[in-house]
């Protein structure tokens, strides 16, 4: 006798297009899935508990290894609430490396995600493109900082390390060679007619399922609403710069990669304007004590990493440890859209699906 | 020598000889194309490709593959033991046996039947069975997922890849693949990629189609099904689907010289006194690098795109394609 | 079809392009001067005043300070120190508030071994880790006197 049977498929944690260990359970019926329960927590380790028993500044190495792909932007957003619930003042050249790292972190991490999207569509030479124009950002930050991956440049009131000779002058450099690439990536991928069938109208929802959700990023500004936090809350400088919020209004994954394309060109909008205004001269840090004992007080303040908004929450008791430490993970946020776009698609649209959503494990599972 | 003369001892014997030297011929084929494709790949993404084994890397390959066969033969345990070991074999034999038509220069064929490019589709097609047999007797979901794709996939291509050598053989008048080519003598202006050129199109994306490669690679899709049909093979029945797969590519690329550039006939008639076979390999060796060429670009295509992609396409092309070439030769005769 | 074309015209002019990659194992990789490496420590130099081990924020330092064997000298020398570099991340902090750099970083950063004991290093491998080491470390010497020692 012929029956059928829905197929329960275990995608991950292992999984090459997973970008981790992350997990999907899905129900499919044919090719088609009716149902996926996303499964996190493999990479989960505690960073929230951990930092209370850790002193400010040795919570930022851990910010680092949350969202990997962007470490500068993590460090950022705790440096940032401590200080302001301290009312620390920042040097200005300090302000101004921070802002010229994070953008540099944004084009680096969109540049992770462009190939590695592209790799899970199945074209392979995209991702070994953007990671030659990432190992450039790479090595600046190497020569910056002293890693490549786990930077912990920033420090409460300011930076670690001024600019070496010459490093501002290699940003600058960056900047025309970053834009022909893209020409070139624009070239290779985004006329492709195989690859606009692939992400066109898959993955699609509105803009008010998107708040619903609580999406930030280009996941939100793809489906039209315009709500970038260095423009609606300026934190930071980047009220001083001249740049764009890239919207596109179809929501679906072809709208994401468009915003995250047009924002490396915003980025470089930004950059090229930070290294034009870069203060000769002045201090890196502010007048900080010794050890960091925020007065008592809750703070919230939040960010916008190149995944969406990234919030940091302090409740401090006037101790050298926070009390209590969350941080608002943008990637976890983005991620509780999936199980909804998931049913009804096939397995080969999973993948575009989930790499649309651009998230990163570390982020994910804290 | 010729496959269809009676069968003698004397015979029997060249004919072993022959195989087992086309044998070789197709093993050093696709051990160095398997090396000049990393290569490819690796120039084109700024990589230098296998350089560690032996000079350039040329030994890689072969190091390669001591290892699958030097490894432990895994069947898992509740596989269809029986077909799971059968799999490989049926994927491969045919692979092999249809290189046995394709005329290499005039001379040098191993046998010319009049059906030989009906030969060709017909034993191709049997492979499929192999990797559906495959992807059903791992009893993995994965590979069940890919052994499906690849049978629905092969089955849907195999159409308009056989209608679209269709008018080729209506412009020759007959279906081996010797009077092809000797059809195509005299300069490149004869060669049936001009007057066929839709044909040749169609049958250039129907052909990787089959091959299962980038962009059609759907039944591996490493992306999304793991490694499709054969994730749960290792050691060297794995080396045979691969193996299976490149004398497809070698297959095809000869095939694609023969039906639409002529095949050892040289491009210009001043450029004869290049031996034959340098231009079948030319041509031939141009068509392999143009297979690894799309894969480093494209990306992969979707299954209900290459589905409505064949059927609504490409077999309507060809379709079109055979009417207009026969009401054109009708009336080439009718003027005459 | 003309987006394809296109791309494919991208991938065949990288084709020649020059190679990015590097030749890793045969050729060292350079590392610029403020890398994090793996640290050389001086126990000549420490005063074993605890800050490296109490800053650590994942408490892979051990150290054991004994008194110092010359009776006219006052404050202790160092006995043992540990890394463990299953743990450390490399960090910065324990050469950052080190008040006489006497655990410094280098440029060194190879530590694939293939147990994870190896990893465990003693002050006396520390101690031995003596190339390629940084040159700029503590911040707690203060910047006017770092300037004056440059002089
Ligand atoms: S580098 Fe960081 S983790 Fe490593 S020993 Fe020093 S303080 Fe500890
Ligand atoms: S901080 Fe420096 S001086 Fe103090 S114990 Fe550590 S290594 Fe020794």
């Amino acid at each position: 006798m012929i029956r059928t049977e829905e197929l329960l498929l275990n995608v991950g944690p292992q999984h090459p297009s997973t970008h981790g260990v992350f997990r999907i359970i899905v129900k499919l019926d044919g090719e088609v899935i009716t149902e996926a329960t996303p499964v996190i927590g493999y990479l989960h380790r505690g960073t929230e508990k951990l930092a209370e028993n850790l002193t400010y500044t040795q919570v930022i190495p851990y910010t680092d290894r949350m969202d990997y792909v962007s470490a500068m932007t993590n460090n950022y957003v705790l440096c940032h609430a401590v200080e302001t619930l301290m009312d620390l003042e920042i040097p200005e050249r300090a302000e101004f490396l921070r802002l010229i790292v994070m953008e540099l972190q944004r084009i680096a991490s969109h540049l992770v995600w462009w190939g590695t999207y592209l790799l899970d569509i199945g074209a392979m030479s995209p991702f070994l493109y953007a990671f030659r124009e990432r190992e450039m950002i790479v090595n600046m930050f190497n020569e910056l900082c002293g890693a490549r991956l786990t930077y912990f440049y920033m420090r409460v009131g300011g930076v670690k390390w001024d600019a070496p000779e010459g490093w501002i002058d290699k940003v600058r450099d960056f900047i025309p060679y970053m834009r022909e690439k893209l020409d070139e990536y624009e070239q290779l991928v985004s006329g492709n007619e195989i690859f606009l069938a692939r992400v066109k109208g898959v993955g699609t929802y509105d803009a008010q399922s998107a708040i619903d959700f609580g999406l930030s990023g280009a996941n939100l500004r793809s489906t039209g609403v315009k709500f970038d936090l260095r423009k609606d809350q300026p934190y930071s400088i980047y009220d001083r710069f001249d740049f764009d919020v890239p919207v596109q209004t179809a929501g679906d994954c072809y709208a994401r990669y468009l915003v995250r394309f047009e924002e490396i060109k915003q980025s470089l909008r930004i950059l090229e304007q930070a290294v034009e205004q870069f203060p000769e001269d002045g201090q890196i840090m502010a007048k900080v004590p010794r050890v960091i004992r925020p007065p008592e007080g809750e703070v919230y303040t939040r960010i916008e990493s190149p995944r969406g908004e990234i919030g940091c929450h302090i409740v401090s008791k006037k101790k050298p440890q926070p009390y209590r430490l969350k941080f608002r993970r943008p990637s976890f946020v983005n991620l509780q859209i999936l199980p909804k776009l998931l049913v009804g698609e096939t397995m080969t649209n999973l993948v575009t699906i989930l790499g649309g959503i651009d998230i990163v494990l570390g982020e994910v599972d804290g | 020598m010729n496959l269809l003369q009676d069968l003698t001892f004397s015979s029997f014997m060249w004919f072993l000889s022959g195989a087992v030297v086309l044998l070789a011929v197709v093993l050093g084929f696709v051990t160095y194309a398997i090396y000049f494709e990393r290569k490819v790949i690796g120039w084109i993404q700024l990589r230098k490709g296998p350089n560690r084994v032996g000079p350039l890397g040329l030994f890689q390959t072969v190091a390669d593959v001591l290892k699958l066969l030097l490894k432990e033969d895994t069947i898992p345990r509740n596989a269809d033991r029986f077909l799971f070991i059968l799999a490989p074999v049926i994927a491969f034999v045919p692979a092999f046996v249809v290189l046995a038509t394709i005329p290499y220069t005039s001379l040098l064929q191993f046998a010319d039947l009049n059906v030989g490019l009906l030969y060709y589709f017909a034993l191709s097609s049997i492979s499929t069975i192999g990797i559906l047999l495959g992807g059903w007797a791992s009893n993995n979901k994965y590979s069940l997922l890919g052994g499906m794709r690849s049978a629905a996939q092969m089955i849907s291509y195999e159409v308009p890849l056989v209608m679209s050598v269709v008018g080729v053989v209506l412009l020759s008048g007959s279906l081996s693949l010797n009077t092809i080519v000797e059809g195509q003598a005299g300069g490149f202006w004869q060669w049936n990629i001009l007057p066929q050129f839709v044909g040749f199109i169609i049958f250039i994306i129907a052909a990787v189609s089959e091959l299962n490669r980038t962009p059609f690679d759907l039944p591996e899709a490493e992306s999304e099904l793991v490694a499709g049909y054969h994730v749960e093979y290792s050691g060297f029945r794995f080396a045979f689907f691969m193996l299976a797969e490149y004398v497809y590519v070698y297959a095809i690329a000869a095939l694609t010289t023969v039906l639409f550039l002529g095949g050892w006939h040289s491009p210009l008639p001043f450029l004869d006194f290049i031996p034959a076979i340098v231009w079948f390999i030319l041509k031939f060796l141009s068509i392999v690098f143009f297979l690894f060429w799309i894969r480093a670009t494209l990306p992969r295509i979707r299954v209900d795109h290459l589905m409505s992609l064949g059927w609504k396409v490409l077999l309507p092309l060809a379709l079109v394609n055979i009417f207009v070439t026969t009401i054109v030769i009708e009336l080439i005769k009718y003027f005459k | 079809m003309k987006g394809i074309v296109k791309g494919m015209g991208v991938t065949l002019k990288n084709l020649t392009k020059k190679k990015v990659t590097h030749q890793y194992p045969d050729v060292p990789l350079e590392m610029p001067d403020r890398f994090r490496g793996v640290q050389h420590f001086d126990p000549e130099k420490c005063i074993v005043c605890n800050q490296c081990m109490n800053i650590c924020p994942t408490d892979c330092i051990d150290l054991i300070g004994k008194k110092n064997p010359d009776p006219e000298k006052k404050g202790k020398v160092i006995d043992t120190y540990d890394i463990n570099f299953e743990i450390c991340i490399l960090c910065d902090l324990c050469t950052e508030v080190c008040p006489t750099e006497a655990i410094v970083m280098t440029n060194n950063f190879e530590l694939a071994t293939y147990s994870r004991d190896d990893l465990f290093k003693n002050m006396e491998w520390l101690n031995d880790n003596n190339t390629n080491v940084r040159k700029e470390n503590s911040i707690n010497i203060p910047p006017k006197k770092a300037k004056k020692e440059e002089k």
